[in-house]
């Protein structure tokens, strides 16, 4: 693997050579990387629009809204509703084979449980692929929302469940609460004090354009997406 | 339109070592209605989606300069950076690579696959993978690539060439997508609607995805804080690839490392509005190296210079390796719109192919691309990075001159002949009024009744091929200008 080895160096090289041409870029050839990239963030204008306007109420309706441009499915409820509308949506659906990740909380399940005939939920302490994709829905919490695309980001928690569980099964339940809606993406940022190491982030069921443009929803991701915005305004501090 | 065996006849050759110079490539597709009226839609689609999005972003201008401010600053540290990326992906438990050129990159993917004793792979869409020419490669050590982006199978299945970065078969209409997968597919009675074509498509590769345990991506962005790497895609197909196998090969250009995660607000906003017209594209993943109880078990990162770093060099042209590929230049520039993505005879085609390729071949083939433009700026306007692309092309198009004329083979052709003379002309002033004096008594033989020459003979002919000329007037500006002096001079 010598060669190998020669090649980062090479390459590394031919980067070197092209930043001396560039006195401005390259002040002491001999400078530290670290000591290079200090301070390099402060040089980007960061003028673009950094924090949302609209009001809480406003902000979840527009949620909604741009959830729904995208084909998704939108139910919104008081916290307390919750189970209730969670059942609801399932017996809709016409699902009854679910897979959930093990963190979600134990009032989500104990109502369907009880009220939808044939309703089994497996929960994924290690799953095998075969078993999740025999599955016709998932049901699972998510990190954040964010209004302006319509965006749910799963950070893929023990309450959001493994990548595949939300990618196999045909049918992604997905229940969010009002106070982890932001207006913007970079409001999401915000909200990562540190960088994640397994994000996701999803706009609607997945979908193609590749034949003459024609919008055409389900490809290989879930086919349908639903979502339950849980207006938990006044319970939980709105974050500003 | 397609040929017998459900081929798409458009063996193009997107190989800039092998194909024919743009303007004899781009005359086959004028001549072809059906692709024209194909792609001449697909682009209106995307640009009235995109314009209708991006008019709506009241900061899009302030986000433009924010990308092309860290775009830029990751290219002046990018040794730094790529290291940084190196050690944290490393530390999450990834392999990074370093090819320095194709053939190289190449090896190591084939190396690894070898190692896995993989028969097959899978495959997101990579235009960097084309760029390599890597499924010819894999195919002849016999390693089956089945790739998985729906337009990617369109081509594969129907032995087509990509025409365009983000949506390779919008040249493909339909009914040609009908025969092809009707015929590799062995499905007699499919329809020509997308929905059941689309849902053939899921149905073919499903098995697939819960099988191959290797597969290979390309990546949208390296994250160098975190070594963390992102892929940006609407199907699924990617986060099935991403995940489900046991191991997983991404290649990616150097110039695609970002210094931080939080750059990502900038990029994330303008990526899918640029590209497909979206707010945000169905789905975007983001890992970091390996993790236990999710996903591949082993991951690599191959980084590939390929021509990269001498662009890194040229003070005009690294502007280039900003670009995010998102297609927004294709999709609004008049001379894409007519000729489609073959006629650049590379993977990457429209003006952002135009100065990628003759500078990634290094001045070594596709001299033609930066003369296939009028310098419109529409592309300039679009770029959500700010890539200055007629610059560009101007600065490679004297390169390329520069480099021609040195050539003993054009000192007797006639364009530099007449350059030569016009150098001479123009330095002296008897000489530019004598040429003046001459040219108006030679040009009144070729002039007509209204004004404008229709024909010239020899050399002359090219230019009155496809347009007239206005004849000489009978007075230069100079000789009027001297007249009317002497005119005011004498009234007083």
């Amino acid at each position: 693997m010598s060669g190998i080895i020669d090649s980062r160096e090479r390459v590394l090289g031919r980067i070197r050579a092209a930043a001396r041409n560039f006195a401005a870029a390259d002040p002491q050839p001999a400078a530290k990387d670290a000591q290079e990239l200090a301070g390099a963030d402060a040089a980007i204008p960061r003028r673009y629009a950094r924090s949302g306007r609209l009001s809480a109420e406003a902000r979840m309706a527009l949620m909604a809204e741009r959830l729904r441009e995208y084909g998704a499915e939108v139910a919104v409820c008081k916290p307390e509703e919750l189970a209730a509308a969670i059942t609801q949506q399932i017996a809709a659906s016409g699902r009854r084979i679910f897979v959930a990740p093990p963190g979600i909380p134990v009032a989500w399940r104990v109502e369907v449980a009880n009220k939808i005939k044939g309703f089994e939920c497996s929960f994924d302490h290690g799953l095998q692929i075969g078993e999740i994709e025999q599955a016709e829905g998932v049901m699972t919490a998510a990190f954040c929302g964010i209004a302006d695309s319509g965006t749910i980001v799963l950070h893929h928690s023990a309450s959001e469940g493994r990548r595949m569980l939300t990618l196999l099964p045909d049918w992604h339940l997905c229940i969010l609460k009002a106070s982890q809606v932001v207006e913007t993406l970079p409001e999401y940022f915000d909200r990562c004090p540190q960088p994640p190491a397994l994000v996701t982030w999803i706009s609607g069921p997945s979908a193609t354009a590749d034949i003459e443009m024609t919008r055409i929803q389900g490809v290989h991701g879930p086919r349908f997406l639903n979502v339950i915005l849980a207006d938990d305004r006044g319970k939980e501090p709105a974050v500003h | 339109m397609s040929a017998p065996g459900g081929q798409l006849d458009d063996r193009a050759i997107l190989d800039p070592a092998h194909a024919p110079p743009f303007p004899a490539a781009a005359l086959t597709v004028l001549r072809d209605p059906q692709l024209r009226k194909n792609v001449a839609h697909a682009t209106d689609v995307i640009q009235a989606k995109r314009a209708l999005l991006v008019a709506e972003k009241t900061d899009w201008q302030e986000l433009r300069s924010a990308a092309s401010r860290i775009k830029e600053e990751a290219l002046d540290h990018l040794g730094a950076y790529l290291k940084q990326f190196e050690e944290r992906c490393t530390a999450a438990g990834g392999t990074v690579h370093w090819a320095a050129d194709a053939a190289e990159a190449r090896r190591i993917i084939l190396e690894i696959l070898r190692e896995e004793k993989a028969e097959e792979v899978i495959k997101i869409k990579t235009m960097t993978s084309a760029e390599i020419q890597l499924n010819p490669f894999l195919e002849a050590a016999g390693i089956r690539a089945h790739e998985t982006d729906l337009a990617e199978i369109i081509l594969q299945l129907g032995k087509g060439e990509p025409s365009h970065i983000v949506v390779p078969a919008l040249h493909v209409n339909r009914s040609q997508v009908r025969e092809v997968f009707a015929r590799r597919m062995g499905i007699e009675d499919l329809s020509d609607d997308p929905q059941a074509l689309t849902a053939a498509a899921r149905g073919f590769l499903r098995r697939k995805f819960l099988t191959v345990p290797m597969a290979i991506s390309g990546a949208n962005f390296l994250i160098a804080e975190t070594g963390a790497v992102v892929v940006v895609e609407s199907e699924g197909n990617g986060r099935m690839c991403l995940t489900l196998p046991r191991t997983l090969i991404t290649l990616a250009g150097i110039e695609k490392v970002l210094p931080r995660f939080a750059d990502l607000e900038v990029m994330l906003q303008l990526l899918a509005r640029s590209a497909t017209g979206e707010r945000m594209n169905p789905y975007t993943s983001l890992w970091t190296g390996v993790r236990a109880d999710d996903g591949p078990q082993r991951f690599h990162v191959v980084l590939l210079d390929n021509g990269r770093s001498s662009i890194l060099a040229r003070r005009t042209g690294r502007q280039t390796l900003k670009c995010i590929r998102c297609a927004a230049c294709m999709n609004a520039c008049p001379v894409y719109r007519q000729t489609g993505g073959h006629a650049y005879g590379s993977v990457y085609p429209g003006p952002i192919g135009a100065i990628l390729t003759p500078q990634l071949e290094q001045m070594q083939h596709a001299q033609s691309l930066p003369y296939a433009s009028s310098l419109c700026g529409a592309c300039y306007e679009v770029c959500p990075v700010k890539i200055n692309i007629p610059e560009v092309l101007l600065e490679l198009r004297a390169r390329v001159t520069d480099q021609e004329r040195r050539q003993a083979r054009r000192i007797f052709d006639p364009l530099y002949i007449g350059l030569r003379v016009a150098n001479l002309l123009f330095s002296r002033a008897w000489l530019f009024h004598a040429a003046q004096w001459a040219g108006r008594i030679g040009l009144r033989f070729f002039t007509g009744k209204d004004g404008w020459i229709h024909r010239l003979p020899g050399v002359g002919a090219k230019w009155t091929q496809t347009r007239d000329l206005r004849g000489l007037p009978r007075q230069t500006f100079h000789a009027w200008w001297t007249g009317r002096r002497q005119a005011i001079g004498n009234r007083h």
